[in-house]
């Protein structure tokens, strides 16, 4: 747990101090990252996305035609993913894909004696290694949770429009009119504490690595696993405390 | 400046200069073993010491001390005259930025091209134009023989390959002073020499100082100015013998010379507890 938290402190370190000591992370890794992170997680993200606003149209239009109120589906599919589901199953996503690819690479790595190499060349490996991946992750899953939302509310309109036989324009008004700006930045500042959460656990995870591939195999579980936990248990946290304010 | 100490019994090849590295009384504990017990030496500019010994001798262990890698439990650790036991990391970055390591595996970023490992300490560590490190990245990759490998993937080239090019990134920043683990295993008797000649030329010509950690007898006589050899067994950890490699090769320890001929079976058993290999074995069945 301490060494988590020294992780936590030494990545804001080099990332607010790095560039004032002419050491500033490396522009061309960002980018990199951005791409494996972010842009080749896109199809990934728009379908679980889809499907997921598919989900929800038919389950709300299930409860709510009997109930007459079939015409409340937009606001329940807008809603949910904005607030809810969008961040949370992306994050999921991104946990798979991601977090569990920084932790089996870095603790490749770690075994491989590459980041002892980089910290014998007098390179910090938590600059040269971690930030580029922190910046990334901290940009690309609020970018990716923006185009999760908007890809599930094309699953929604599909339901609404094909089955429920809505028209598109009464579907947008509808979804505009549910959803408040609110709950798209309440969904926003979800997914950065899940991004923070994932990316420090899985460099935690691949930094702590010991003893070969089985080394590496236990700890992309354990970062996956422990990745799961925190983002649910903090979105818990989360909405109680947009629940209440 | 630091006076250099009086020394001894440490055969010295030029004692009026300051030691570039000074070893003393350095032990190492890992849990109930000891792995160094007791070590002390000294370096000095443009020597080449080889450090031998068998598997488990503490080679490795000792020149990760060198490196700043691992503190020891006692003793000091000179390198340039500074104290390196109680450096901070960015104080020791300082040190690093001077010497090169070769690590035995190599340690070749996999995710950067053969070109960009090399670069890597050129581009970290000071600040010279994309054209420049393009030039250095060639000369580095010549000197090791591996031109034109510029653009591979550490994937893609052999195990003796990527060793040479880990010795290339490891002189990337001419270095004042150079650590390498077992630098020619893996290589061939040719890419063997070249290495060892490579590493002559280095220390006689340009006054660059080398520690080797090496198995291979031969190389070892050729570039070693002064041999150390590392004990095992009831002399874990302790160096048993030190000189010039015309005085290694005629030393009368027998447990050197069984080391140096390579004989399976003398001082150093075959098996560690030969004389009780039977009663342990038939001990436990029979009470």
């Amino acid at each position: 747990m301490k060494r988590y938290f020294q992780l936590n402190g030494q990545i804001l370190y080099w990332l607010w101090l790095g560039p004032w000591k002419k050491q500033p992370p490396k522009v061309s890794h960002i980018f990199h990252q951005l791409i494996r992170i972010g842009v080749e997680a896109l199809p990934m993200a728009a379908l679980t996305a889809f499907s997921i606003g598919l989900t929800l149209a038919m389950q709300g239009a299930h409860e709510l035609q009997r109930m007459g109120a079939g015409l409340y589906v937009p606001n329940l599919v807008a809603v949910s993913l904005l607030r809810e589901l969008g961040p949370l199953l992306v994050a999921i996503i991104v946990i798979g894909r991601s977090g569990s690819a920084i932790t089996a690479e870095l603790g490749t790595m770690k075994v491989s004696e590459e980041i002892e190499a980089l910290g014998v060349m007098a390179v910090n490996p938590i600059r040269f290694l971690i930030v580029p991946r922190f910046v990334a992750m901290l940009v690309m899953l609020p970018v990716l949770t923006v185009f999760g939302n908007c890809v599930g509310m094309v699953g929604g309109w599909t339901i609404c429009h094909f089955a429920l036989d809505m028209n598109t324009a009464a579907f947008v008004l509808r979804a505009i009119e549910a959803a408040q700006v609110g709950d798209l930045y309440s969904g926003l500042a979800k997914s950065v504490v899940f991004a923070w959460l994932i990316v420090t656990i899985a460099c935690d995870a691949g930094l702590k690595v010991e003893g070969g591939a089985e080394g590496v195999g236990l700890a992309t579980t354990h970062s996956v696993v422990y990745s799961l936990l925190a983002i649910l248990v903090a979105n818990a946290i989360l909405t109680a405390l947009f629940f209440f304010i | 400046m630091t006076p250099s100490p009086p020394s001894t019994h440490l055969p010295t090849v030029n004692t009026e200069a300051d030691p570039i590295i000074e070893v003393r009384g350095v032990v190492k504990k890992f849990g109930q073993r000891t792995v160094l017990n007791g070590v002390s030496f000294r370096v000095f500019r443009g020597e080449t010491l080889v450090i031998m010994g068998g598997s488990g001798c503490g080679k490795s262990t000792l020149l990760r001390h060198l490196i700043g890698s691992l503190k020891p439990d006692a003793g000091s650790i000179r390198i340039f005259g500074e104290e390196i036991t109680d450096l901070s990391e960015s104080e020791m970055d300082r040190i690093r930025r001077r010497f090169g390591m070769l690590f035995q595996s190599g340690a070749l970023l996999q995710s950067l091209t053969v070109g960009e490992n090399v670069a890597l300490p050129i581009q970290e560590h000071s600040r010279v134009d994309d054209a420049i490190v393009e030039l250095m990245i060639k000369m580095k990759l010549e000197l090791v023989g591996l031109t034109g490998f510029e653009d591979l993937k550490p994937a893609e080239i052999s195990g003796g390959m990527k060793k040479r090019v880990a010795l290339a990134r490891a002189l990337a920043l001419d270095p004042e002073l150079l650590f390498s683990d077992e630098p020619t295993s893996g290589l061939d008797p040719v890419m063997t020499a070249v290495v060892d000649k490579l590493t002559q030329d280095l220390t006689r010509k340009l006054g660059m100082t080398a520690v080797v950690v090496t198995h291979d007898m031969t190389s070892a006589f050729r570039i070693g100015t002064r041999l150390i050899m590392l004990g095992t067994g009831p002399h874990q950890g302790k160096i048993i013998a030190e000189g010039a490699p015309e005085e290694i090769k005629n030393h009368p320890d027998p447990m050197l010379q069984q080391f140096i001929k390579g004989e399976a079976d003398g001082p150093i058993p075959l098996r560690l507890s030969k004389g009780d290999y039977l009663k342990r074995l038939l001990g436990e069945t029979t009470g």
